[in-house]
């Protein structure tokens, strides 16, 4: 009698136990409890959403709600020791699985916890791996009410298919610029009431290359008007902005260029904002602004692999020095080290050198643009490598401990279970929480603080980003959409930044803002993500702060400035200078000004050879400061205030300041 | 007496004169080479002009070749902005090439040049012929280099210039429309991104796959592979059978057939395993697309270009299908091949699109 009942109950258990060993006998489930003896199916799962490696053995379950709800997925038991799994959560059908979410490690034990949105009536796919051990062990299905979308945007025509979001009219609004692909600017210029007014302007002397791969601007020439570069797979194209931003004029050498991302950025500190033009199967780009509109143009030194692999470059200062360095993200099939990125780190004397390897970001995961921003919010420039292929590895999230050296927190991130490829990923926060997220691949990758990222979908797959309601949160164009963010309470505080010294745009300055929560920065950058070009202003999220209590600027120049409790829900002009607290000490070791301040006249102490000096007042203009002796100039026309001194000498240029009394 | 014995003292240092050189190690200065055979001096290569290669015999752009320099073409050729081609092939004295397999180009000898002539028909205004470059790729101390010779309008003569440039050119075609090309000759890294294979440059043409059909020669119709062979230029040691592509433009072969060829010759060089893309899941070579899921058929692309573009071969959907939109368009930033074209190539959309809907059921 006893064996008989045995047998059954064997015989029970072997059905239940061969009944999720592929996944075309998935066995459905629902929300509950469920024990799986052993990891011993004979079909793996062979597409990977958690971890890396295949295993030998699966087991599978299927899962169809019959409403929309936020499952949790996880074999973290009560009562249960838990057991080192891995899980993968697919949708789609067997032979054609897509990954919608899974998990390796989240839990005690390295058990395995998953959440998602589910929708109503499609079928899930739950396939646990012996990759870690075949052991077996329990898990739980649960059910929550959906996560309300974290973000909302509500789509509104543009008139312009816009590729930049930039202002061309120097009020700083951000207006929507395309190339009409006619020798002409089509902008829509954003009006104080909320409006736009759409012009067409024309390109005088023909545009030999179109933005067909990247646009970027800023005001080359400092006329207060911005300007563009284009981007085409043949060369570049520089679209000049007359007096007040009615005309254009193109410029363009014959220099072959297979143009990737561009940027405009001051690479040698001298004031004026060069262009730097990734090349795709050739070493990077640059033009040095001369002063002319005739640019020098420089290939070799900054990224010289011989057949380039160069796809998204980034300027931002990742050492916390003050100065500008350049980051970038690379790619390339063949088993190239063409795809292996690169950080051209600044040494402050107009030369860089490439430490990619030295600090943990010689990576060689198939990416084409990487999203650059403090995630921790711990003073310094973390950055996401989003991948476009998943050939070399999947998304990489960088966090740096502060001395500029980068360890890898992709585990549990989010971007770990993260399916989607993009060539598109930038940086933003979108919901105004004091958080920066990241936008890619079709959605936006919501930043919890933690290091963690939740994903909420969104309607668009990249575009630039700017603020094009002057309501102070992140809106996106796309194609003939503007994607307008609707507030959500949440305070922020945004800033227009004027260089007098510095380059106009203050592209390269870092600026640092103080709130009862902590510490956050930008670097103000021309040129995000892969081809487009994004706001020029800085934003930042503030929560539930109501206070700033200082807003700091270092500007490329090195002067630094400090704004003490600005009004917060506005958005506030930052003239470099006028709210001087110094100049950086690394851009002044060596140099002094004596007497400071000075009445009838100053030397230049410093030990090094003195080639040019430029001297400004605190609004930009060129004053004359008539040379005495060697290194002694007269002040004494001078009206008292503050001013500054530029001095070039053999080792580079430094910016000095004084106080006329 | 004393003048014949001159005579023949002198007839048997010339001799001794020619047997010392080896054609295969030249030295210039001292031996008078035969001055009519191409100029094989590998260590001067490349040469400022086409004519001092000696490729070529009487008027030079009349492309008539001389001794040892082979006609050869290919099955599928590579579509460039509807230019015209006329393939050579010279390889040293003595030297041979070896068979791989069918679909690797063959393993030449040190000194083989290709030699690739493009020209338009009824170019306006004066409705002639105009050859506009001539591509060199050799095989010298173990690499293949690159050069590229740009001719004159006065046709008589083409230079070395690797830095890349434009030409504009409006041709005529055989219906009397007149078609305007902004025609691109590359510079040498743009030759270097298409000919490579893990990260070596290469010729793509010669693979026995490609080579595999009879030509006229002056002496008569005769299969490629027997020609080289009876030339020396290829060692007679192929299988009996070998795995050809197809004439894309041969309404005999299966549509399916017609698409791979076009495939490989224009696409295979970046997109298989090895090459600039591979990180792409699309493998467009020959020998690859036996598999569907290499042509892109119902696979998602990885980068969503545009929202409605599903997959990149959509089956019977031809407006959701990111190959037909890569094809079909002459945007920079979209169109494939990248290189090599810039206006869009008619009659290969016309098959493409003929073959999407030639597929069943829809992807799921």
């Amino acid at each position: 009698m006893k064996k008989s009942i045995s047998l059954l109950f064997v015989v029970v258990l072997s059905l239940a136990t061969t009944a999720q060993d592929n996944c075309t006998s998935a066995i459905d489930i629902v929300p509950g409890t469920y024990v799986v003896d052993q990891v011993n199916g004979a079909e793996p799962p062979t597409i990977i959403c958690a971890g890396a490696n295949l295993a030998a053995f699966g087991e599978w379950y299927r899962y169809t709600p019959d409403n929309d709800y936020y499952i949790t997925v996880s074999s973290n038991v009560a009562n249960v020791t838990p057991v080192d799994t891995r899980l993968h959560i697919y949708t789609g059908n067997c032979g054609a699985l897509q990954c919608a979410g899974g998990d390796d490690d989240s839990g005690p034990g390295y058990s395995s916890i998953a959440s998602l949105n589910v929708v109503a009536g499609t079928t899930y796919y739950f396939a646990w791996d012996s990759y870690w051990t075949a052991a077996g062990f329990s898990f739980t299905l649960t059910v929550a009410p959906p996560l309300v979308n974290l973000l909302d945007f509500v789509p509104m025509s543009s008139t312009v298919g816009a590729q930049a979001v930039i202002d061309m009219n120097g009020d700083y609004l951000d207006d929507m610029v395309a190339y009409d692909g006619n020798n002409g600017l089509q902008i829509a210029y954003q009006q104080t009431n909320g409006t736009f007014d759409t012009q067409t302007r024309p390109i005088a002397d023909g545009v030999s290359h179109s933005p067909s791969w990247s646009i970027c601007g800023g005001d080359l020439d400092g006329n207060g008007f911005n300007d563009l570069l284009f981007a085409g797979g043949g060369g570049a194209s520089f679209i000049w902005s007359n007096a007040d931003g009615t005309m254009y004029n193109e410029l363009s050498d014959e220099n072959y260029i297979f143009c990737q991302r561009s940027n405009m950025v001051d690479m040698n500190a001298d004031g004026m904002l060069d262009a730097f033009v990734c090349h795709d199967v050739a070493p990077n780009v640059w033009y040095m602004n001369n002063g002319t509109q005739f640019f020098d143009w420089n290939q070799g030194g900054m990224g010289d692999t011989p057949d380039g692999g160069n796809y998204g470059s980034v300027w931002i200062d990742y050492d916390n020095d003050c100065d500008i360095d350049l980051f970038i993200a690379k790619c390339r099939g063949g088993d190239s080290p063409a795809n292996i990125n690169q950080m051209h780190r600044n040494n402050g004397d107009g030369t860089y050198t490439e430490v990619g390897a030295e600090i943990g970001l010689a990576d060689n995961v198939q990416t084409w643009s990487s999203a650059w921003a403090d995630y921790d919010n711990d003073g310094d420039m973390d950055v996401v490598v989003g991948a476009s292929s998943f050939a070399n590895g999947g998304h990489k999230v960088m966090i740096n401990d502060g001395n500029g050296f980068f360890t890898d927190q992709t585990a549990s991130s989010g971007f770990d279970v993260n399916p989607n490829l993009s060539i598109e990923w930038a940086p933003g926060d979108f919901n105004n929480d004091g958080w920066v997220d990241v936008m890619g691949g079709g959605q936006i990758l919501i930043n919890n603080g933690d290091l963690t990222f939740t994903p909420t979908q969104v309607a668009f797959s990249a575009g630039p980003i700017g603020d094009l309601n002057e309501d102070g949160f992140l809106d996106v164009v796309t194609g003939g959409t503007r994607y307008m963010n609707v507030p959500n309470g949440n305070h922020y505080i945004k800033l227009n930044m004027q260089g007098t010294v510095s380059n106009r745009n203050g592209i390269g300055a870092r600026v640092t803002l103080y709130t009862p929560s902590g510490e956050q920065i930008r670097d103000v950058r021309s040129g995000e993500g892969f081809r487009y070009m994004s706001s020029l202003n800085v934003h930042f999220g503030l929560g539930m702060d109501e206070q700033i209590s200082k807003i700091t600027v270092c500007w490329p120049s090195g002067v630094t400035d400090e704004i003490l409790n600005p009004q917060i829900d506005q958005t506030l002009l930052i003239v470099e200078g006028q709210n001087e607290v110094g100049t950086d000490e690394r851009k002044t070791s060596s140099l002094q000004v004596l007497p400071n301040p000075a009445q009838h006249q100053l030397a230049i102490f410093g030990a090094r050879i003195i080639q040019t000096i430029e001297a400004f007042d605190v609004s930009g203009r060129r004053i004359n400061l008539p040379q005495q002796q060697s290194n002694t100039f007269s002040v004494e026309h001078l009206l008292p205030g503050i001013y500054f001194i530029r001095v070039m000498t053999d080792e580079g240029i430094q910016t000095l300041s004084f106080i006329k009394e | 007496m004393q003048k014949s014995f001159r005579y023949i003292i002198g007839l048997i240092l010339v001799m001794i004169m020619i047997m010392a050189c080896d054609k295969d190690e030249p030295e210039p200065d001292s031996c008078p080479m035969p001055s009519t055979e191409v100029h094989f001096d590998l260590a001067k290569w490349p040469f400022q002009k086409l004519s001092d290669y000696r490729f070529f015999i009487d008027t030079i752009s009349h492309l008539k070749p001389n001794d040892g320099v082979l006609p050869y073409d290919v099955i599928t050729p590579l579509f460039s902005d509807y230019a015209k081609k006329k393939r050579f092939i010279w390889m040293p004295d003595g030297r041979s090439a070896n068979y791989v397999n069918d679909y690797t180009v063959l393993n030449f000898p040190e000194g083989t040049v290709m030699i690739k002539n493009f020209y338009y028909d009824h170019v306006l205004p004066d409705n002639k012929t105009k050859l506009v470059e001539t591509r060199l790729i050799y095989l010298k101390n173990g690499e293949w280099e690159f050069a590229d010779y740009v001719w004159n309008e006065a046709q008589t003569e083409a230079y070395f210039d690797l830095d890349g440039s434009y030409q504009t050119i409006v041709w005529m075609d055989d219906a009397g429309a007149s078609h305007e090309v902004n025609y691109r000759i590359p510079s040498e890294v743009e030759c270097y991104t298409c000919h490579k294979f893990n990260e070596y440059a290469t010729p793509i043409g010669p693979k026995p796959q490609n080579l595999n059909k009879a030509i006229s020669y002056s002496t008569g119709l005769k299969n490629q592979l027997d020609k080289w062979i009876e030339m020396g230029y290829l060692t007679p040691s192929l299988p009996n059978n070998i795995e050809t592509v197809a004439d894309w433009t041969d309404v005999n072969e299966s549509i399916q057939n017609r698409w791979r060829a076009y495939v490989d010759m224009n696409c295979g060089h970046c997109h298989k395993e090895g090459s600039h893309c591979d990180y792409r899941s699309l493998r467009l070579a020959w020998n690859e697309t036996t598999n569907p899921d290499h042509l892109g058929i119902c696979v998602t692309p990885e980068e969503p270009l545009v929202a409605q573009l599903t997959h990149i071969i959509a089956r019977s959907n031809v407006n959701r299908s990111m190959m037909y939109y890569r094809l079909n368009t002459a945007e920079e930033q979209y169109r494939m091949p990248l290189f090599g074209r810039t206006v869009i190539h008619q009659e290969a959309v016309t098959l493409l699109n003929e073959y999407i809907n030639s597929l069943n059921p829809t992807c799921p």
